[in-house]
């Protein structure tokens, strides 16, 4: 079977089982501490049954290849939450604005 | 309010440390969760030192057992997560944890091809071939060849059997017990187990003479 022959419209982005991609690399980078504080949060969200693993992983399959293939694992997780959170009202587009700004003048970043 | 009484997650050790785009994402949702009270202040935090009490010396510890006491491997072949209890392993909120056992005739494999399910419980966060694409795609359309990538050649006569793990359902491979380890210590055995070996990319090597003694 050849990996490129099936329909894209029938598949999730995260489905990949049997699909031809790039060549195996055995790659593996220590966890920045962003990284380690975003899968706690994901820990902490499960255990309160306000995002489950599987909501998380739709939410990242609905981001799209394009989106997918752009943010690296823990990007995906933050924007999926991001998106997850709005869709449940817990959070509101203007507060993460705000939430953002307010983080990032924390940090001395200028806005753009 | 005062930015003292911000609740921080974390601190940076540098003054001059600036922080990506979608960590700035992770840091508002955060503190927007706990000021909403829907997480308490202190709780990712409590989450990263289970995190980082979670690693393979505890599958390690499981697959020494088994090999050493053939009634605690019924018991772990049976239901790992009740045998894990036994070893004082607790596991994530509704996963279920199944080991597989390597034999003369079959190696087992184990992946998660929609995402990153791993035995996070007895092995820690998986490593990053595990999550990327390669890999996931790979292992369930041509396990011999992927495998042989990382250095293990299965004879054409042992089935692999591939695993897909789920958000619910987690795998663990129990690998095969090194030939010359028959003395060995439960200790001894645990040191030779390998994260990967667990994962099934790899197989164990035999042990050469002198006791105790990692290849």
């Amino acid at each position: 079977m050849s990996g490129d022959n099936r329909d894209a419209a029938d598949w999730l982005p995260n489905d990949l089982g049997g699909i031809a991609t790039a060549p195996f690399e055995r790659v593996e980078h220590p966890m920045l501490p962003w990284e380690k504080r975003c899968h706690a949060l994901a820990d902490v969200l499960d255990s309160h049954k306000i995002i489950s693993t599987e909501e998380k992983r739709r939410s990242v399959e609905a981001l799209g290849e394009a989106t997918i293939n752009k943010l690296s694992y823990y990007e995906r997780w933050a924007v999926g939450f991001a998106n997850l959170l709005f869709a449940k009202r817990i959070i509101t587009p203007e507060e993460l604005a705000l939430k953002m700004s307010e983080v990032k003048a924390r940090f001395s970043i200028t806005e753009t | 309010m005062g930015e003292h009484e911000h609740v921080h997650l974390d601190t940076e050790g540098s003054g001059d440390y600036t922080p990506g785009y979608y960590e700035i994402l992770e840091r508002s949702l955060a503190e927007l969760l706990v000021e909403k009270g829907r997480i308490g202040a202190h709780e990712v935090r409590r989450e990263i030192e289970v995190l980082d009490s979670r690693n393979p010396a505890l599958g390690a510890r499981l697959v020494a057992r088994a090999w050493s006491d053939a009634n605690f491997k019924k018991r772990l072949l049976a239901n790992g997560r009740q045998a894990c209890e036994e070893l004082g392993i607790t596991s994530y909120e509704d996963t279920e944890l199944i080991v597989l056992e390597n034999t003369e005739t079959v190696h087992n494999l184990v992946v998660c091809t929609l995402c990153s399910c791993y035995p996070r419980a007895v092995l820690g966060l998986p490593p990053d071939w595990y999550k990327l694409k390669p890999y996931r795609a790979r292992a369930v359309k041509d396990p011999r060849a992927l495998l042989k990538e990382f250095g293990t050649i299965i004879p054409d006569d042992i089935a692999i059997h591939v695993s897909d793990a789920t958000a619910q359902v987690r795998y663990l491979v129990l690998p095969r017990r090194p030939a010359g380890t028959d003395n060995f210590t439960e200790e001894e055995l645990a040191s030779l187990v390998t994260r990967d070996s667990m994962i099934g990319v790899v197989q164990l090597g035999s042990v050469p003479s002198t006791p105790g003694v990692a290849p």
